[in-house]
This record gives structure tokens, sequence and C-alpha cells, in this order.
């Protein structure tokens, strides 16, 4: 088999591919990517992974190269201007120059980068957050917790070695009052690329024992004003806004606010600023507590003042109303008395004008009674004069007129007159003492005593 | 109890006085409950009761 193919050695194929792109990308390009990876070397140079990215899918990558002096004239400068070193994730334009190397193969070698497209990404990505955490509602839900009377319990997410750590745990370690605060620090990454993850794993952490704090603060500082981009981070801001406490920074910088500051529950321009808050909160607390004990004293007094003014006005109401009641009834009294001496006075004039009257009555009645008796017994006497004279001549009249009746009934007489009187056993015969048989039977005349025997006793007839 | 639960019964207490409705029987209970709340609240301001062990501990759970 004859070989009539044409072989190339690799170092013709890539000299070929060489001269093929530098004869056809002679000119630099702007070219907008995302910067994936930054790959730092020792060198000093950087060979950094370019990436283009559409709904979050990579659809296009290239691998780049920064020479060192290119890699040092451009951090400057964005340190300068964006206030940021090159960061690993952002949007950057670059000025790039195909190239193909032999052994390295293709690449774009990045001669510049424009710091302003950069900050207007920045700026751009800052702007979205703000809107995006509005449309959801919650820019304002950190500001919106209660915020503890006390907060004397801090997290505080900072470095070990930070000035601004340092700076804080000053003001509130040695402040006169001998407030003490407790507070545990949760260690991250405060500026740069890894700030907003470490930041937010460590509020998670917080969260997890979140009943031992009060407040949360994130505090760095003496860091110089770079690397802050981080605090405009959507996934951070987030983080904070949904955080159970409030989340206080003092972030110590003075350029524009980040994101993470506004929304924050209250934002101090130093570390050191945000310490004095702290303090001022316990003197807020403090303050209350001793106006307190004054206010409890004064009115305690007043009180007790009053409650004794009140006490002797009542004493002494007591005592006039006791003395004035005393004053009445012993006037009363008085009138009664008067009144009574009076009515005796008058009853007793009275009667002794009626007595006086009823005596010379009764006299004058008297007088006229004996008066009279007198009359009556003189008319009596005189009465008794003429009735006597007259009484006594009836009387001899009725004597005489007895005399002669005596005198004419005398049995004598009768029997003088040729009467009998016929007895039984000395007893007159009468319807009780009839005779019987041959009793004897005495007869006595004026003259005899005839002893008679019975023989017949007839009833006479009654005429 | 806590420092607002204190607080605010420490101030109610002040309140109360400022309006007169406390009488001079309960003059002493209140002032006397008074002094315990600003006592509390003072050794509120300058000590700490949070257990930095318990705290590590509940982190790694």
């Amino acid at each position: 088999m004859s070989d009539t193919r044409k072989i190339f050695s690799l170092a013709q194929v890539v000299s070929s591919i060489k001269k093929t792109i530098e004869e056809r990308y002679q000119q630099t390009y702007w070219v907008k990517a995302e910067m994936h990876k930054l790959n730092v070397y020792p060198s000093g140079h950087a060979f950094p992974e370019l990436v283009h990215k559409e709904n979050d899918r990579i659809v296009a990558q290239m691998g780049g190269a920064i020479w060192k002096h290119n890699l040092e004239r451009i951090n400057k400068l964005f340190v300068e201007v964006v206030k940021e070193p090159l960061t690993e994730g952002s949007t950057l334009l670059m000025q790039v120059k195909i190239t193909f190397n032999e052994t390295f193969g293709l690449s774009l070698q990045i001669l510049d980068i424009d710091p302003n497209f950069t900050l207007g990404e920045l700026q751009r990505e800052r702007d979205e957050t703000l809107k995006r955490l509005q449309q959801e509602g919650v820019l304002n839900a950190n500001q919106f917790l209660p915020f503890p009377l006390l907060p004397k319990r801090i997290a505080i997410i900072s470095a070990d070695t930070s000035k601004g750590l340092s700076d804080f745990m000053k003001v509130l370690t040695t402040n006169p009052w001998g407030y003490v605060f407790f507070t545990q620090l949760f260690p991250a990454y405060l500026q740069g690329d890894q700030a907003s993850d470490s930041i937010q794993k460590q509020l998670q952490r917080i969260r997890k024992v979140k009943d031992h704090f009060d407040v949360v603060v994130i505090v760095r500082g003496g860091g110089g004003e770079v690397g802050l981009s981080c605090y405009n981070n959507y996934a951070l801001c987030r983080a904070i806004v949904d955080f159970p406490l409030p989340v206080l920074t003092g972030i110590g910088h003075s350029t524009n606010l980040t994101v993470a500051e506004m929304i924050a529950y209250r934002n101090a321009i130093t570390p050191t600023e945000l310490a004095d808050f702290f303090i001022q909160a316990f003197h807020n607390f403090s303050v209350p507590i001793k106006e307190a004990r004054k206010l409890l004293r004064t009115y305690s007094e007043n009180l007790l003042k009053l409650e004794k003014e009140r006490f002797e006005t009542a004493v002494n109401r007591m005592k006039q109303t006791a003395q004035l009641y005393i004053e009445r009834k012993r006037g009363l009294i008085l009138r009664t008395a008067e009144n009574m001496r009076l009515t005796v006075n008058q009853g007793l004039t009275r009667k002794r004008t009626q007595l006086e009257s009823s005596r010379s009555e009764l006299k004058s009645d008297l007088l006229r009674s004996f008066d009279n008796q007198h009359a009556m017994l003189v008319r009596q006497a005189e009465k008794l004069n003429v009735n006597t004279a007259v009484f006594f001549e009836r009387q001899q009249l009725q004597l005489e007129h007895l005399t002669n009746i005596c005198h004419l009934l005398d049995p004598q007489r009768i029997l003088q007159r040729g009467y009998a009187i016929a007895r039984i056993n000395n007893k007159v015969i009468d319807a009780e003492n009839i005779p019987q048989g041959t009793v004897e039977i005495q007869i006595e005349t004026s003259e005899f005593e005839v002893l008679a025997q019975h023989l017949a006793t007839k009833k006479k007839e009654k005429l | 109890m806590k420092y607002t639960e204190a607080f605010e019964e420490l101030q109610r207490i002040v309140k109360d006085m400022e309006s007169g409705d406390i009488s001079v029987d309960d003059l002493s209970v209140k002032v006397k409950r008074a002094a315990e709340l600003i006592t509390l609240c003072k050794a509120k301001l300058t000590a700490t009761e949070e257990d930095v062990n318990q705290i590590l501990k509940e982190l790694e759970e």
C-alpha cells in the first residue's frame, strides 16, 4: 500500500494554526466575559478562566492570560477606581489579543480591563439587589424587628485580626460605667470574593443559637476600602433581612453605603460608633432606672405627706365638728331649759291665778252655801216648829181615837152586851177546834163561867 | 425574669405612682417590689449569664 497521505508534524500544524490566527486576528478586541477563576501563579502571571453564561449555563469557555506587569497595573487601577481588586465571578470588559502558543494552545491575552465597566457592573449589582429586595417586600424586614431593651448579648461576625473588632471590643469592655456585654465571635471573611458566603454561613450558625443572643453585628475595619462589593450581594443581603435578630453593621468605610448597610437594622460608620450605640442603649436602660428610683422616693414622700395632711385635716375637721356639735347641743339644752323655765313659770302663774280665782270662787260659793244652808236651816226650824205643833195635835187626836176604839173593842164590854166565848180546852171554837162528842165546853159571859157538855155542832150557813 | 419584663414592671409602678393610683396601703409593697426590680435591672447591666460552652455545644448539635 503506497502511502500517498501527506503527514505533518505537530510542530508544523501548531505553527500553521499560529500563523493563521496571527494573520486573522491582528488587532486587539474588547470582550465582555465573566472571569470564573483568576488563577494567579507564583510567577505573578495569572491564567484566568473566562466563561460566557446564559441562564447560568456556560455556553462558551476559554482560558486567558494576564502577564504579571499587566496584572499589577490593572489591579492598581481597579483598587483606585472600583475600590475592588479583580474579583473572581465578576463580568469584566477586557481588551484581549487572541494568541496561540505552541505549547499552551489558544488563549486570550488580556492586555487591559476597563475598571469603569466593572464599576458600572457593581453599581448594577447593587441596584439590582436593592430592586429585588424591594420587589420581594423585605427591604426593611430586619429594621421592623423589635429592638431588645438591653442589647447585651452580641453575636459578632468579624475576623480575629480585624482592627474593627478590636476597636469595637475596646469600647464595650472598657466602658467606665461597668456595663457588661456578652460577646461571641463568629469568624468570617469580611471582604472579597469569599466574604458573602462566609458571612452567610456564620449567620446560619448564629441562627441555631439565636436564643442566646439579642443582636448580631458585622464589624470590619482597618482593611482599607476595597473588596466591599460583597455587601451588595443579593444572597447576603437577603440573609440579613431574613435574620430573626436585628443585624447591625459597622464595616468602616467612607464611600457609598452598601446594600447590606442600608438594609441592616442599624448601620454605624465605624465599629467604634457601633459600640457607642450599644453603650448608649445601656444608658437608655440605666437612666430610667435611676430616674425611677428617684421618682419612687419623690412620689412616696409626696404621697405620705399628702396622706398626713389629709389625715390632719380630717382630724381637725372632726375636732371642729365635735366642738360645733357640742356647742349646738349645749345651746339647745340651754334654750330648752330656758323654755322649760318659762313654760313652768307661765304654768305656775296661770295655775296660781287659777287657784286664786278658784279660792275666791270657793269662798264665795262656800259663803253662799252657808247662807243657803243657814236659811234652809232657819226655814226648817220654822217648819219644824209649825209641824211639831200640828204633829202633836194630830197624834193627840189619833191617840184619842185609838183609845176610843180600844174601849169599844174591849171583850168585857162585848161580853156585857150579851156575847159569850165558847172554848174547848181553853181554846176558842173555830174551824180548827170543832167540838166533837161529849166534850166539855167552857162558856164565858161577862158575869159567869159556864161549863157545858157538847151535844151537836152544825156548820152555820154563810150569809 | 427577663430584663424587659423587669423594666416594664418598674415603669408601670412608677407610672402608677405618678398618676396617684397607688394607695398608702400598697405603697410599701410597691416600693419594695420596685427596689427589687431596680436591683435586678442594675444587675442585668453589669452581669452576664450566657455560657459560652453551652453555645458551642449547641452549635455542634
